[in-house]
């Protein structure tokens, strides 16, 4: 019989609740009261997220985000700046338990595994997707796919993007670059070097299309059957608080 | 205020903002899109930092035992590139 884990659809949320509510998850995966989790989630607004070493004045322009009503945070994730877009962006979850099969004590080769219901999941829509060392993944080398992982009270947690649809320049409006004069030269170098789903399939993929497809590569790929389900009281109520008291907080955000 | 950025080869970004006094680093903050494991000993290697001498070796090594001495793992950065990035940013701010 397959291994069993439970898949979370939760749709679109603003950046502080979706952080909080992977906290939450993990919290309790940790204490035993959820079982191993696969989280499909949006983002509304769209938000651009920070990794957990980041400076959040230096990476984005914290201005203009406030104009176009963009949420900035920061990750309990190390890794990069993110422009994460309601339109454009599917992101997933992934929290379970240390000592899983899946899990060895190398993040490299963690990041890989975990990684591989990604991969599988693009190749069933069609997409010829392989692994990028450190954590991204690339089709037709173009990256289309980055994804963070962290551990702690016995849990691993990863999240990634997915990009269905990119918008360079809207991205780069948020994020700061060294010196006015070299942006357009970094738009034409990041256009060049990511890719999304839409772009390579030369239509218009559903989101539920396309999540469908991960799922599947998911299930398959790590060989368990993944049983819709809902977030519990306690992850419900321990992600309001968590949303009020860490992640909406300037405390959290701008601590580095 | 000296400040460096250092692009590992293949690896992550790294950068630095330090005051230093002389021999000792004063004031330290290592950002980037590194991923260092528990994340929470930024702050105390930060803090570990402040009363080192700046010699890169010295510091490699430093490093290096602080990380492995708490079971400590970084991707995408060396303790390395983490001094290399260190004494590129005391040279800046002399």
């Amino acid at each position: 019989m397959l291994e069993k884990w439970r898949i979370l659809n939760t749709g679109a949320n603003n950046a502080f609740y979706n952080m909080a509510l992977d906290e939450a998850i993990v919290i309790a995966r940790s204490k035993n009261l959820v079982p191993n989790t696969l989280r499909f989630f949006r983002w509304s607004p769209s938000a651009v997220s920070i990794g957990y070493f980041q400076s959040m004045k230096e990476e984005i322009d914290t201005e203009i985000c406030k104009d176009k009503g963009i949420d900035c945070v920061r990750r309990r994730t190390g890794g990069g700046a993110v422009y994460h877009d309601q339109n454009g962006e599917l992101t997933y979850s992934l929290i379970m338990n240390e000592d899983h099969r899946l899990v060895t004590e190398d993040f490299q080769n963690t990041y890989e595994t975990l990684c591989s219901g990604l991969v599988l999941g693009l190749k069933l829509l069609g997409l010829p997707a392989h692994f990028k060392p450190i954590n991204d993944i690339e089709v037709e080398g173009r990256k289309i796919s980055g994804n963070a992982q962290t551990r702690g009270m016995n849990v691993v947690h990863q999240h990634g993007t997915i990009l269905r649809e990119v918008d360079v320049n809207l991205m780069f409006k948020v994020l700061k670059v060294p010196s006015e004069k070299i942006r357009d030269k970094m738009i034409k170098v990041v256009q060049e070097r990511v890719t999304s789903v839409n772009s390579l399939l030369r239509r218009n993929v559903p989101f539920e299309e396309l999540s469908d497809a991960l799922l599947r590569g998911f299930s398959e790929a790590f060989q368990i059957e993944l049983i819709p389900g809902k977030i519990t009281e306690f992850e419900d109520k321990l992600t309001v608080e968590l949303e009020k008291s860490k992640y909406a907080t300037e405390g959290w955000n701008l601590k580095r | 205020m000296g400040r460096a950025k250092y692009k590992v080869k293949g690896g992550k970004l790294i950068k630095v903002k330090l005051s230093e006094n002389g021999f000792k680093i004063s004031q330290i903050k290592i950002t980037g899109d590194f991923f260092l494991h528990p994340e929470v000993l930024i702050d105390e290697l930060e803090e570990a930092l402040l009363v080192h001498p700046l010699d890169e070796a010295e510091l490699t090594a430093f490093i290096e035992a602080f990380l492995s001495k708490r079971n400590a793992t970084l991707l995408g950065a060396s303790p390395a590139d983490f001094a290399k990035c260190i004494v590129m940013a005391v040279k800046k701010d002399a």
